[in-house]
């Protein structure tokens, strides 16, 4: 193997550049302005329709859809068409997230909101999508998220980081995702025919 | 003597105000034995828990309910810029809730590096024997057997084995263990001899009282002498319910290397030398995961039970500091630490029963920083140093090697894009200065050296005694007195400096 340099190489081109939380809310002020701006700000309350029934905690209805449909790509099946893998939808993710947020430090839930601001209104321009988020195709979404995954800005990947261990953990606590991994569940309260 | 008991903020009816000998805040492994050793000498002692008061009852083994319940911020804690997840406790006996439990001593050239190059004095490893085998008899520490490694466990013996690196059995602290594999989300089965077992009920049964919900806001003093804590009671809606006043001629910190100096800083404690926060070592670790053909089912049986010091050194600078344990996680933490999302993701997440996981902790030398943000949350500062990032790039590169040693057929290094490598030379081939925060999770469990020891107040926050340099009467008893990082699990370490400090802290609560 080779030996790790006694030194790490330079930062490469653009990054990685060493982000402290202020920085991101300087990021997220770049997407409020985005967000915020008058022609935008019409835009963004308008055509955010939360599902009917949906009641709210934390998240505005434009966060809780960009959530929701991040969360259908993050945990999008391997195996399209095999009914044994439940949906983010199936499992409510979003509004799980939602009402984890709301019990989430205030100073981290506005961090977050920012996030969600640059992933609905920012990220897609930089992977090259002339549409928010919540409007794009499954496939562009993927290429809108792994844009954001691989950026050479180490606050845009902590931040997705924290948005996929939102939406894992919403995910992956429900006991009808357990078989997935092959994982047989707490013994505490075990069902007598087990979990799965 | 007054009687002791367990209380809940929450069922106060009013605003609480008292006047005692003594306040610890924080009730894990140090504050604990402060409490303990203050109510023995039969002193009036109360102990505030920011979190909530739980028992063996209330841990269900569901990751999702346990880390709000156990963790500071639900587990989301990370230093400032994001790039490593801090975890700690957060409630009644704290960190000792969720750990796994390993016992290990403060290795006696850490004791003397404290000695020579940082003044502390009286704390050689003569001097801290007694304590640390009053402790060890406490909480019923003994060496874990064969039959108690797990698959995970025996990939890691078996790769020591295979190439020749040193390794060997842990201690651990629990009795009637039934194997269950859930210890990072509390013991179910009561086994755990920790804060929350041992030591507090024997603080109560001698008289001292713990007050779980209560947030301290902040040390009263007059800048010469401690006078007391205030703090708050808070509502499921974060409002303030009820305020909590105690007067005390001694106040304890047991909150942590990160909560205990955020609330000295908040609380304007004296710092003419500005050390206080300063020296924060986090001992931070990233994962490698081997993918076996045999099944290893890895969240079954006790998560740590062997290590691997092949390079671990406790000399300073030393080009050999990183210490090696399985880890391995359970659903929701195994899928944040893949790599990756979507169909690819959940494909990787179908090798779960197959994957054997070890981590490398850096025995850093970093120094990071504990501030206090406006309304008092802690800020943690904390930036890698170069010489720190090659020892974590070494770390995973010897965990890829123990694994492949012991027969695993691919081996992942979690990172965008994830390092695969499936042979030696591959692994030889393999560019390893990728590596630093951001680019691979980290996860810092034993954050320690925030308020150090030693007898220079222009190096140090607390003397050697334990007491603050300026403030009479403020006492520290946690991971932040140790002035490096251990290169090992703390807690064994950190109930024994409270137990051998806390004479000093009984008798100025003892003076009038």
């Amino acid at each position: 193997m080779r030996e790790p340099p006694s030194r790490p190489p330079a930062a490469p081109p653009g990054g990685p550049r060493r982000l402290s939380r202020r920085r991101l809310l300087q990021a997220g002020v770049a997407a409020g302005l985005v967000a915020g701006g008058s022609a935008l700000a019409f835009v963004r309350t308008r055509g955010y329709e939360l599902p009917a029934g949906t009641t709210l905690a934390a998240f505005t209805p434009w966060q809780y859809l960009v959530v929701q449909q991040a969360a259908r790509r993050i945990v999008a099946p391997d195996l399209p068409g095999d009914a044994s893998i439940p949906s983010a939808d199936d499992l409510d993710v979003a509004g799980f997230v939602d009402g984890w947020v709301a019990r989430m430090d205030p100073t981290m839930r506005r961090d977050l909101g920012r996030f969600l601001g640059y992933v609905e209104h920012l990220a897609p321009l930089g992977a090259g999508c002339a549409s928010r988020f919540t409007r794009l195709g499954a496939a562009d979404q993927d290429a809108v998220l792994a844009s954001i995954e691989s950026s050479s800005s180490d606050l845009l990947r902590a931040g997705f980081d924290g948005l996929r261990a939102l939406v894992f953990l919403g995910y992956y606590r429900d006991a009808r995702t357990w078989g997935i991994a092959g994982y047989d569940g707490p013994l505490v309260n075990r069902p007598a025919g087990g979990w799965r | 003597m007054t009687t002791g008991a367990f209380l809940r903020g929450r069922d106060l009816s009013g605003d609480l105000s008292l006047e005692v000998d003594a306040v610890v805040v924080g009730t894990g492994a140090g504050g604990s034995v402060a409490l303990r050793e203050l109510a023995r000498a039969g002193l009036d002692a109360v102990a505030f828990e920011e979190g909530a008061w739980s028992t063996s009852k209330d841990f269900d083994q569901r990751e999702d309910r346990m880390l709000p319940l156990l963790f500071q911020d639900m587990g989301g804690r990370s230093t400032e810029d994001m790039g490593i997840r801090v975890l700690q406790g957060r409630g009644v006996g704290g960190s000792t809730v969720h750990n796994t439990n390993l016992c290990k001593r403060t290795p006696p050239a850490i004791l003397e590096l404290w000695a020579r190059k940082y003044g502390v004095t009286g704390a050689s490893a003569a001097d801290m024997a007694p304590a640390f085998e009053a402790i060890e008899r406490d909480l019923s520490v003994t060496e874990m057997t064969a039959a108690m490694r797990n698959a995970n466990n025996e990939v890691l013996r078996k790769g020591c084995e295979a190439l020749g690196w040193k390794g060997a059995p842990l201690k651990h602290n629990r009795v009637g263990c039934q194997q269950s594999g859930f210890c990072e989300l509390g013991c179910s089965y009561d086994a755990k001899q920790n804060a929350l077992k041992v030591v507090l009920p024997q603080a109560v049964a001698a008289g001292a009282r713990v007050y779980a919900d209560v947030e301290v806001t902040g040390i009263d003093h007059d800048g010469a002498s401690v006078q007391g804590i205030r703090g708050v009671v808070r509502g499921p809606d974060g409002a303030v319910r009820a305020t909590v006043k105690a007067r005390a001629r001694v106040v304890v910190l047991g909150a942590s290397a990160v909560g205990s100096a955020a609330l000295a800083r908040r609380s304007g404690v004296p710092d003419p030398f500005g050390q206080l926060g300063k020296g924060l070592r986090l001992h931070p670790g990233g994962v490698v995961a081997g993918r076996f053909e045999k099944t290893i089912e890895g969240w079954h049986g006790i998560p740590q039970s062997y290590e691997c010091t092949e390079h671990l050194s406790f000399e300073e600078g030393s080009d050999r500091r990183v210490w090696i344990v399985p880890a391995f996680a359970h659903p929701i933490g195994a899928a944040s630490s893949m790599p990756g999302f979507g169909a690819a993701h959940m494909a990787a997440m179908r090798a779960y029963p197959n994957l054997a996981v070890l981590t490398a902790m850096v025995h850093d030398e970093t120094r990071g920083e504990v501030l206090a943000a406006d309304d008092g949350r802690p800020i943690i500062k904390y930036v890698m140093s170069d010489a720190d990032r090659v020892q974590l790039a070494k770390g995973l590169a010897a965990c890829a090697r123990l694994l492949l040693a012991a027969g695993a057929r691919e081996v992942t290094i979690p990172a965008i894009p994830p390092r695969k490598v499936t042979s030696v030379a591959e692994l030889e081939a393999l560019d390893f200065s990728f590596v630093r925060p951001h680019a691979v999770p980290l996860t810092a469990v034993h954050p320690m050296g925030s308020m150090r020891l030693g007898d220079d107040p222009k190096a140090s926050v607390v003397t050697s005694m334990g007491e603050h340099h300026q403030l009479k009467g403020l006492f520290v008893s946690d991971g932040s007195l140790f002035p490096t990082s251990l290169g090992g699990p703390p807690q064994i370490s950190i109930y024994a400096f409270a137990l051998h400090l806390a004479p000093h802290a009984v008798a100025r609560a003892k003076k009038t």
